[in-house]
């Protein structure tokens, strides 16, 4: 495993200078601060709970037929569902198509939705199984998606398209950045779907792994073996790409 | 720990899932396992790298054609119709039986246990009244539930609902409705005193010196047309006039009633039945002068004439009859 771990190019980015593992947090010194966060997070939580209650009332008006009552619901999670399909897929134009089957599927079977996982979680399965899908057709395809089309058939990058304060104003940077973006995106190509779809849900969506596999339908310990042989590739993947 | 597990472990650890209880072994190991901290190194290296290809949020454009396009396939998807909501229904219905021999179980098993020791309770409870010199009353039922039952303040009891008797024993069930006098305080304006300022008008009940006040201060809302319509009072005032028993009310009712008698048809055909049956002549009086101004119509014409001919004042049948002269004829 280490003969695979070559030195990655590090300087290319801005790495920060110390890690801070997320188990071990740093211990708030002030008394006052202290007070001032559970007041917060007894607000967070009070408002989670209401949120919560809102969005049960808006399932249960869905299901019996509410077209208000859903579109306030895809009101709420469209963003969400968007920015996971453009990322994974690269083109808007398949984000859009997913978008598009996977509110559809919601509609016709919000009646079977039963109140036993969240409804994120719900939509997310929808999701992820059409992304997936597409991922797989994509892999037999083995298209390249570099430099995605937009909806009218233009070339759109998707990396030159995210503003960068610290770069924008250096170009040599801001280029050095986009090939290394490009290199990133030609090694999770490289993944299996499922692989992609973990490390996708895990690093860019920050899910926890008990989530991810309530989405993907396996579980919590398998979808953390499929984020470990995912990071391996991907370190393998871009020691190669050296 | 091996390397191996530990590697494993770096992995949860740099996305915090690592449990607190493992953290700490890891470090153990790091620091004795240069091969682990190059791993770990290479890991964090790949997070940071990982986010040069950055989530990016979908721009405002694509997010509406998404929610258009989701839109008119929406509306173009024939509505459910009754009988599949209600096959779904009892699909889910159906699903949610699946926990149904658990649950019904554990009610049987409640049910037993909660009906054997109340049969018991009951049992001693009978036993006891049975062998007791004194018997008690009405009040045993309450003894059952209270040890120090309160005495019902018999002022404030509305009605005696229900008396029950429970079978071969002394003990009897008496239900009984409570008043529980109230105060509210507000502007006129408020919807809820309205409300209560209606039910004093309309409530029989109520002494007529308090429909007296409400109808006075309905009225006055309304001569200032403040909300007469929304809120139904002209329609309270009209109750009061045609069937409050005190004449004062119904003429304050009346007064109430005046700047609506040109616009509203049903104000105008309660003041004109006021003027044919009410048997204050005070009543009678105002109504004519109140239907006066009034662009008469047929039915305003033919009350003036019936009670110019048979009211069994002679001074309304004047002027009524002077009325009705000068209000042009219709033709």
């Amino acid at each position: 495993m280490a003969a695979n771990a070559a030195s990655y190019p590090i300087s290319m980015v801005p790495v920060p200078a110390s890690f801070v593992w997320s188990g071990g947090q740093r211990v708030q010194s002030s008394a006052g601060m202290a007070v001032t966060k559970a007041n917060d997070k007894a607000n967070q939580n009070q408002e989670r709970v209401q949120a919560r209650a809102e969005e049960m009332e808006l399932i249960r008006q869905a299901q019996a037929g509410s077209r208000a009552a859903f579109d306030a619901l895809v009101r709420r999670y469209e963003h969400q569902v968007l920015r996971l399909a453009l990322h994974l897929t690269g083109s808007e134009h398949d984000a859009e198509d997913i978008y598009q089957e996977a509110f559809l599927k919601a509609f016709r079977y919000i009646g079977n939705f039963r109140f036993e996982c969240s409804f994120y979680t719900w939509i997310y399965r929808i999701v992820t199984n059409l992304c997936l899908d597409q991922l797989r057709r994509r892999k037999t395809r083995r298209e390249d998606h570099s430099v995605v089309l937009d909806h009218s058939g233009d070339e759109i990058d998707l990396l030159a398209s995210v503003s960068d304060n610290r770069s924008f104003s250096n170009p040599a940077k801001e280029l050095q950045r986009k090939l290394l973006g490009e290199k990133i995106l030609a090694a999770l190509s490289k993944l299996t779907p499922r692989e992609r779809m973990v490390f996708e849900l895990k690093h860019y969506q920050g899910l926890r792994l008990r989530v991810i596999g309530e989405m993907l339908n396996t579980t919590e310990e398998t979808a953390k073996n499929t984020l470990f042989r995912a990071t391996k590739k991907l370190r393998a993947q871009l020691a190669e790409l050296r | 720990m091996n390397c191996e597990l530990v590697q494993e472990h770096i992995v949860t650890a740099a996305y915090g899932e690592l449990p607190d209880e493992l953290v700490h072994e890891l470090e153990q190991h790091m620091d004795g396992c240069p091969e682990c901290q190059k791993e770990r190194e290479q890991l964090l290296a790949l997070k940071v790298l990982a986010d040069a290809f950055p989530v990016v949020e979908p721009e405002a454009n694509l997010v509406a054609r998404a929610r258009l396009r989701l839109e008119e396939a929406l509306d173009a998807l024939p509505s459910k119709r009754w009988y599949e909501r209600l096959s779904q229904r009892i699909r889910n219905n159906f699903a949610g039986l699946q926990a149904v021999p658990a649950a019904a179980l554990l009610l049987l098993l409640v049910a037993g246990v909660g009906a054997g020791s109340l049969g018991g309770y009951w049992f001693a409870q009978n036993r006891a009244v049975h062998t007791a010199a004194a018997v008690q009353t009405a009040t045993v039922a309450q003894e059952l539930m209270q040890p120090n039952p309160a005495q019902p303040e018999l002022a404030n009891v509305a009605n005696i609902s229900s008396i029950v008797r429970q079978p071969n024993s002394e003990i009897v069930d008496v239900s009984y409705n409570q008043l529980v006098p109230k105060q509210i305080k507000g502007s006129v304006d408020n919807p809820a005193i309205q409300q209560l300022l209606m039910l004093a008008s309309e409530s029989s009940a109520s002494a007529a010196g308090v429909r007296d006040d409400s109808v006075s201060l309905l009225a006055a809302e309304c001569r200032r047309g403040h909300s007469c319509k929304a809120a139904g009072l002209r329609d309270a005032l009209m109750v009061a006039l045609r069937y409050d028993k005190n004449a004062q009310v119904r003429e304050k009712a009346l007064k109430g009633l005046e700047p609506y008698v040109a616009e509203d048809v049903r104000v105008r055909n309660a003041i004109l039945e006021a003027l044919l049956n009410d048997s204050d002549p005070r009543i009678r009086t105002a109504s004519i002068n109140i239907l006066q101004p009034v662009e008469a119509d047929t039915s305003v014409r033919q009350v003036l004439y019936s009670v110019s001919n048979s009211d069994e004042n002679p001074h309304i049948r004047n002027v009524s009859r002077q009325v009705l002269n000068q209000v042009p004829e219709i033709q």
